[in-house]
């Protein structure tokens, strides 16, 4: 029979463990998993680029994101403006880098916090128990009751459209997800042998939750704050492009992609929110590569 | 089983009440009272002060507050949702021209991203690690990142407006007689939705079926002789069958929100745009209804998932484990 | 050698690799045996032995990340000898071999069984693929087989799910299942190891019955020493992925020879010695699979280690039945004459 591509494989794999030329590197075992996994390297150091572009935005463009321009309104992509200009002529490229501090500020910022929240009750509610545990636990199923966008567009036709109100809405919409991973990880961990032990040492409930036991549930947390962030990144977008997320005046990607509901636009002016869009689905997908990465890097039962 | 069920709805059934008190509430106290927005407005123009007052009384404005919201309850559940602030319309009316519209595009996604997602992530499994795998993967995860109104937007440009294969947006056109007629339409904005969903579908059919293929209860149904395919599907997607079942129920209040996006950006006139639209216009009664009924869709859909799960899973019907 | 018509299966200079996280592990490193027809082989050792995989070659049912490297399995079907070997892992003809000729039970029950169908579906399964009978005659064999293996209300039991089951009957239940077709050889890994110990002994009764009734091999893997000295007819024991010291049980269990032998047997307490009796653990532990010693895998636990160590003992008939892999069992064997 003829050798499988697996068969050939696995011949040199023994080859080199016969000649002990296999490595030996001591570096941790989830960093190299992750390292070995080329897309997820692939989204981290795209991602960086992006989120370092964002940061140094200013740095990077010589155009006010804000200054109109009518004498260079409605530009196609040239050497002055790489991403042409819009329908006041404002320097695309230049809303993008902007657009990114705000976008990615709100999406990182809100994942970060909401999950902060939902920890510290998850952790809490998940160990005690109780009352507090109880009405946590409805509170939160009564979020989860309502379709995501849908609660989001009641609460700001209430609260009305703000940069923070949004975050808010945001952080109040999604503290349950996190709450409920953390909740049942304590859950599972609470009957552990080595909780009884600190438990008989006489240590508060506060050190043995938040220090003893929170670091056994950070890989999944880590992972849903990275599925969190592309949530409300493309969250964001989509209201922003409603425009009913972020107020207009300022500029975020999705409220750059806003103007694309004008089929004239749509069909004619190409780079006004092309380019947007794409860096929108590029750089979640980096995220989602990176949570991906450190899913399969830090989950014990993946086969190598 | 009819205990399993009778279970679930004594779930179902007072957290649908709490939220339309919560619901109820939110309207006390948003601008304009109760009566207002009970009354249709030719009513209004038309009507005396004594003739308000009158109403006032009949809907207990003059009583407490939990009698109000008792009262609007019983006639919600009647079919009387007053009436939205805008346009003056009956809200159940609106509701009656916008549900099925909705309804048509989700069951169409739906149906197309469940089986779809569930085919390309059981392949997925079966091949792990080859090219097929891999380029899959990439795929799906490239479906969940794109917002879904960019791909809406791309696909208008592509398909409608350059190619001219599709219409732009839009359900129904006067002169459309048959349900052949109508197609044209829905590809669109359904296809859009479903490729979305379908990433989402085929990720999680991919893991579950991978967490089952290592299961040991797979080496014995190959240790009997079962051929391959018997013991992949028949053992092993069965299995698997369950935690995708309930994944794909969470999965509704997204596709629910999805079709939001997708019904404003391809001008379906279902009840997603019409809600966008309550909320630019402040309409807060219709708001508050719309967000209602949402919540009793998703509601609903747990329920029938739920019973689902206990007709595939024994385990769950006898209530172990 | 044996008269050819009394072995079952030969296995030969067996080797099987792991391929796992880009590293290789010598899983099984050249084991050989023969299994007799009728009688019990069991095959001890500590965990990580070998032992599992072991069987899991024989029935070809290893996981993909691995892969048989040489040797061979010579299995007696009707009037013809097959090499597994050669066999496609799940072709027509391994899986014609599979649940009729060789069958397998595994270490608990309550996984080993798919838990959406009842017990009946998964034991007709057998019967199906391997046998002609009908539907109401394999509903009608399962109630039997079920009976036969001690569950009672066997026509109720056969509709029910795993889960309704207690973990001595489930095993029963795999039994049976495993039964259904009347192999010649059955495999068992650790079938008690999840159980009681009064359940364990029903079991084993059960399994020595179905041996005399039907002239089955069995191939028992075990860790327990106990288990040994009740049933096997043959004992081999294995340590890192070789074997060790092997013969009938009389042999190695009353002469043991291998100085792992020899401490395995006196690390087990006996009931009745009382409290003060010498246990005697094997001092160190298993070595690393991936960071093995050279030559002689014991080594450096032995008590009687050598120079000559380093080098791989080769496998010394001691007499017709007696085999074992020592420099130094010359030195042991003389205190038997």
């Amino acid at each position: 029979m003829a050798k499988s591509s697996l068969d050939k494989k696995f011949d040199q794999i023994r080859k080199r463990e016969e000649e002990k030329t296999f490595s030996t590197k001591k570096r941790s075992r989830i960093v190299n998993k992750f390292l070995n996994n080329r897309l997820a390297v692939l989204g981290l150091i795209i991602f960086t680029i992006i989120i370092l572009a964002s940061i140094f935005a200013p740095l990077l463009s010589p155009y006010d994101p804000m200054r109109v321009d009518l004498r260079s309104m409605r530009q196609p992509p040239s050497f002055d403006h790489w991403f042409g200009t819009d329908s006041t002529g404002r320097d695309v490229f230049t809303r993008v880098l902007f657009g990114g501090r705000v976008s990615i500020f709100i999406g990182l910022g809100s994942a970060i916090l909401s999950a902060v929240v939902g920890i510290a009750v998850g952790c809490y509610a998940g160990y005690k128990g109780g009352w507090i545990d109880v009405i946590a636990l409805r509170i939160s199923e009564i979020f989860m009751s309502f379709p995501q966008i849908i609660l989001v567009l009641l609460l700001v036709s209430i609260t009305g459209q703000s940069l923070f109100n949004l975050m808010a809405i945001f952080i109040l919409t999604g503290w349950g997800g996190m709450y409920r991973l953390a909740r049942a990880r304590m859950l599972s961990l609470r009957e552990e042998e080595y909780v009884q032990a600190l438990r008989s040492f006489g240590l508060s409930t506060f050190t043995i939750c938040y220090k003893h036991m929170l670091p056994n549930a950070l890989s999944p947390i880590m992972v849903n704050i990275t599925l969190s962030t592309a949530m409300f990144i493309l969250t964001e977008a989509g209201l922003s492009f409603l425009g009913l997320g972020v107020p207009l005046n300022i500029p975020t990607w999705g409220n750059i992609l806003n103007v694309a509901q004008d089929i004239l636009i749509l069909q004619n002016y190409w780079w006004m929110w092309g380019p947007v869009g794409i860096v929108i689905s590029v750089f979640v997908l980096c995220v989602n590569f990176i949570g991906d990465g450190l899913r399969d890097s830090t989950d014990p039962s993946q086969q190598g | 089983m009819t205990t399993y069920i009778i279970q679930r709805l004594f779930i179902f059934f007072p957290m649908l009440l709490v939220i339309s008190f919560l619901v109820y509430s939110g309207l006390e106290l948003s601008p304009g009272d109760a009566v207002s927005h009970m009354i249709s407005p030719e009513l209004a123009s038309t009507i005396t002060a004594e003739q308000l007052d009158a109403m006032r009384e009949a809907y207990g404005l003059n009583q407490s507050f939990l009698t109000r919201y008792w009262i609007w309850l019983t006639s919600m559940v009647q079919g009387d949702m007053g009436y939205s602030m805008a346009g003056g319309v009956a809200i159940s009316e609106i509701m009656v021209k916008t549900v099925p519209a909705t309804l048509e595009l989700s069951m169409v996604a739906l149906f197309f991203s469940t089986i779809l997602g569930c085919s390309l992530g059981v392949i997925s499994a079966l091949k792990r690690g080859s090219g097929t795998d891999n380029s899959l993967t990439v795929a799906g995860m490239a479906g969940v990142s794109i917002p879904e109104f960019f791909f809406g937007l791309v696909a208008i440009l592509l398909f409608a407006i350059e190619l001219k294969w599709l219409p732009v947006g839009g359900r129904l056109l006067p002169h459309y007689e048959t349900l052949w007629d109508r197609i044209p339409n829905i590809v669109l904005p359904s296809l859009v939705l479903a490729l979305m969903m379908t990433a989402g579908a085929m990720r999680y059919a991919r893991s579950s079926m991978l967490d089952v293929l290592a299961r040991e209860f797979i080496t014995t149904a190959r240790s009997k002789g079962m051929p391959e395919w018997r013991v992949n599907i028949l053992h092993g997607f069965r299995v698997a069958l369950t935690p995708v079942v309930v994944l794909i129920g969470f999965r509704l209040p997204l596709l629910i929100g999805g079709s939001t996006i997708i019904e404003q950006v391809y001008q379906w006139p279902g009840i997603g745009s019409m809600f966008i639209r309550s909320v630019r216009a402040s309409d807060y009664p219709l708001v508050m209804t719309i967000s209602l009924m949402y919540v009793f869709v998703v509601l609903t859909a747990s329920l029938i998932i739920d019973v689902l799960t206990a007709l595939i899973d024994p385990r769950v019907r006898l209530g172990k484990e | 050698m044996e008269d050819k018509n009394n072995i079952a299966l030969s296995v030969r200079d067996l080797k099987t690799f792991f391929y796992t996280n880009n590293r290789c592990n010598k899983a099984v490193n050249g084991v050989s045996f023969d299994v007799e027809k009728g009688k019990t082989l069991c095959i001890v050792g500590e965990s990580g032995c070998g032992k599992s995989v072991t069987a899991a070659t024989i029935m070809q049912l290893l996981p993909t990340l691995s892969r048989i490297e040489e040797g061979e399995i010579k299995f007696q079907k009707d009037d013809k000898i097959i090499n597994i070997e050669k066999l496609e892992k799940n072709g027509k003809e391994m899986r014609e071999i599979r649940g009729s000729d060789i069958a397998m039970i595994f270490q608990d029950p309550m996984t080993a069984l798919n838990p959406v169908y009842t017990v009946g579906f998964q034991i007709s399964e057998n019967l199906k693929y391997h046998t002609n009978l009908n539907k109401k005659e394999i509903r009608e064999k399962c109630i039997s087989l079920l009976n036969d293996m001690g569950i009672p209300l066997p026509e109720k039991r056969v509709d029910e799910y795993p889960h309704s089951y207690s973990g001595g009957m489930r095993q029963r239940a795999m039994i049976a299942m495993a039964m259904a077709c009347n192999p010649k050889i059955l495999i068992a890994d650790e079938p008690t190891t999840a159980l009681d110990v009064t359940i364990q002994a029903q079991i084993f009764e059960l399994m020595d019955k179905l041996k005399k009734e039907n002239d089955t091999a069995i191939i028992l893997i075990t860790h327990d020493m106990g288990v040994v000295a009740e049933l096997a007819d043959n004992v081999a024991v294995m340590y890192m992925g070789n074997i060790v010291e092997a013969g009938t049980a009389d042999d190695v269990l009353r002469r043991p020879t291998h100085p792992y032998t020899k401490a395995l047997l006196e690390s087990v307490p006996v009931l009745g010695r009382g409290k003060n009796q010498d246990i005697n653990p094997i001092k160190g532990s298993t070595p690393d699979p991936y960071n093995r010693p050279i030559g002689c895998q014991f080594a450096p636990r032995c008590n009687w280690q050598t120079e000559s160590c380093d080098v791989m003992p080769e496998i010394t008939q001691i007499n017709e039945t007696h085999q074992v892999r020592c420099h130094k069992y010359e030195q042991f064997f003389e205190k038997y004459k």
